[in-house]
């Protein structure tokens, strides 16, 4: 009996609640005031080349945008100026496309969010010390070629006669922060020794990716990798600044994967 | 290396306006060069091939920096050592202070040569740099022998200096 009470009572409540719901929503849409924020924005084009970077200021309404810098991003590109040029696909941070220097530190657009501060504003640079294709998009074609360097995946003359590779838990765990990476740079870019020798040291993102496959107990050329980094400066140029630590995105700790190989390496 | 300065100089019209550009297609096709060029290009082979690893030397990689953290976590003790026991009396200890003083700060100031003035990217600078620590290093060691056999030693100069 109540049931049926409370069943037929349903759909008018629903009815009610929706038509409420959306008038409250419009309503406050709009009378929620602008909040005008401003982002300067470095700009460079390759097709004026003699013309230095500068930075270019936009200002936009944040209670017509989405939280997220990149959302800013993508509004000034639609509405603003079209030219504004940078990276970007998920934007979940999972593809790591949209990774830029903002306001100091090196992190992901998608998920960093705008200080709602309107007095102050927010300063967008591409990733430091690499070089600039345009605007927001840095060149990271070392960075795949050094990735591609230590063989990321993986090697084993004698895989099992059938089925898989089979890993105990604990083995298994060691992977964990590791494999996370994305490899969206923020951590080499922060890295000082990235800066000044990344011609030849690989720089963080790398390197935990070469623990990764070292840690893998499934992996059968950990010597190898390891007899690689054997020199002054693929892997020993890192001085643990541990910069690569507190800027990744995704919360992992390259400088600890690091250490791990300096400490493998030692007692080899 | 001839391939890609013909490549350059047949390009001066279309890399000319481009040139300080870190322009993908332009670099992909000089890029058979291994020079390093200061502001320009440092890829060696075309982007798709990995970069290469030096040959392997222990004696720069794991020897080194086991050597530096061991010599670091010894100097602590023997600081304490000659802080608290008397130098003229153990003037082993003394030279030994003095020796591992001058080997963690040879390391120290090599890291910063090879960091900032790698004789990779600075030819004239960079081994003059190296030489000039080297220099420098050898001209200590012998000072501080001279100073810890012929005057009053290195921990009792530091006492003296530290009531004065």
């Amino acid at each position: 009996m109540q049931s049926l009470a409370r069943s037929a009572l349903r759909p008018a409540l629903r009815a009610r609640s929706f038509a409420t719901s959306a008038a409250r929503a419009q309503a406050a849409a709009v009378e929620k005031q602008p909040l005008m924020k401003e982002f300067k924005i470095y700009r460079w084009n390759p097709d004026e080349p003699e013309k230095k970077p500068t930075l270019q200021s936009y200002t936009i309404d944040l209670n017509q945008c989405g939280p997220m810098i990149l959302d800013a991003l993508i509004k000034i590109k639609n509405e603003v100026d079209p030219t504004l040029t940078f990276r970007r696909s998920c934007r979940e941070g999972i593809c790591g496309s949209c990774a830029m220097n903002i306001d100091g530190q090196n992190t992901l657009a998608c998920l960093c969010r705008i200080d709602r501060n309107a007095g102050k504003n927010s300063k967008i640079y591409p990733l430091p010390h690499m070089y600039i294709v345009k605007d927001l998009v840095p060149d990271l074609t070392l960075f795949y070629k050094q990735y591609k360097s230590i063989e990321p995946y993986l090697k084993n003359d004698n895989p099992p006669e059938k089925g898989e590779f089979l890993q105990s838990q604990e083995d298994r765990r060691k992977l964990d922060g590791m494999y996370e990476c994305i490899l969206c740079a923020c951590c080499s870019t922060s890295c000082p020794s990235y800066w000044w020798n990344q011609d030849e040291y690989l720089g963080p993102a790398t390197l935990m990716a070469a623990y990764r496959w070292i840690a893998d107990s499934r992996d059968a050329y950990a010597a190898e990798r390891k007899e690689h980094l054997q020199n002054e400066l693929s892997m020993y140029r890192c001085h643990t600044i541990f910069n690569c630590a507190r800027t990744c995105p995704k919360g992992l700790n390259p400088a600890a994967a690091i250490a791990k190989i300096k400490l493998e390496l030692a007692a080899d | 290396m001839s391939t890609s300065l013909a490549l350059r100089s047949s390009l001066p019209r279309i890399t000319a306006r481009r040139a300080p550009v870190a322009f993908a297609q332009v670099r992909k096709a000089t890029s058979s060069s291994t020079e390093y060029v200061p502001g320009g290009p440092i890829y060696k082979g075309t982007v798709n091939d990995p970069t290469t690893f030096p040959p392997p030397s222990k004696t720069h990689g794991s020897y080194h920096w086991a050597f530096e953290r061991l010599l670091s976590a010894g100097l602590v003790p023997l600081t304490g050592a000659a802080f608290v026991m008397s130098p003229t009396a153990h003037p082993v200890l003394d030279g030994l202070l003095g020796v591992s003083l001058v080997m963690h700060s040879h390391i120290g100031f090599d890291s910063v040569i090879v960091d900032y003035v790698h004789p990779r990217k600075f030819p004239i600078l960079g081994p003059l740099a190296t030489w000039t620590l080297r220099a420098s290093t050898v001209g200590v060691l012998v000072g501080i022998y001279k100073f810890n056999t012929e005057d009053v030693g290195l921990t009792e100069l530091i006492a003296k200096v530290w009531t004065a």
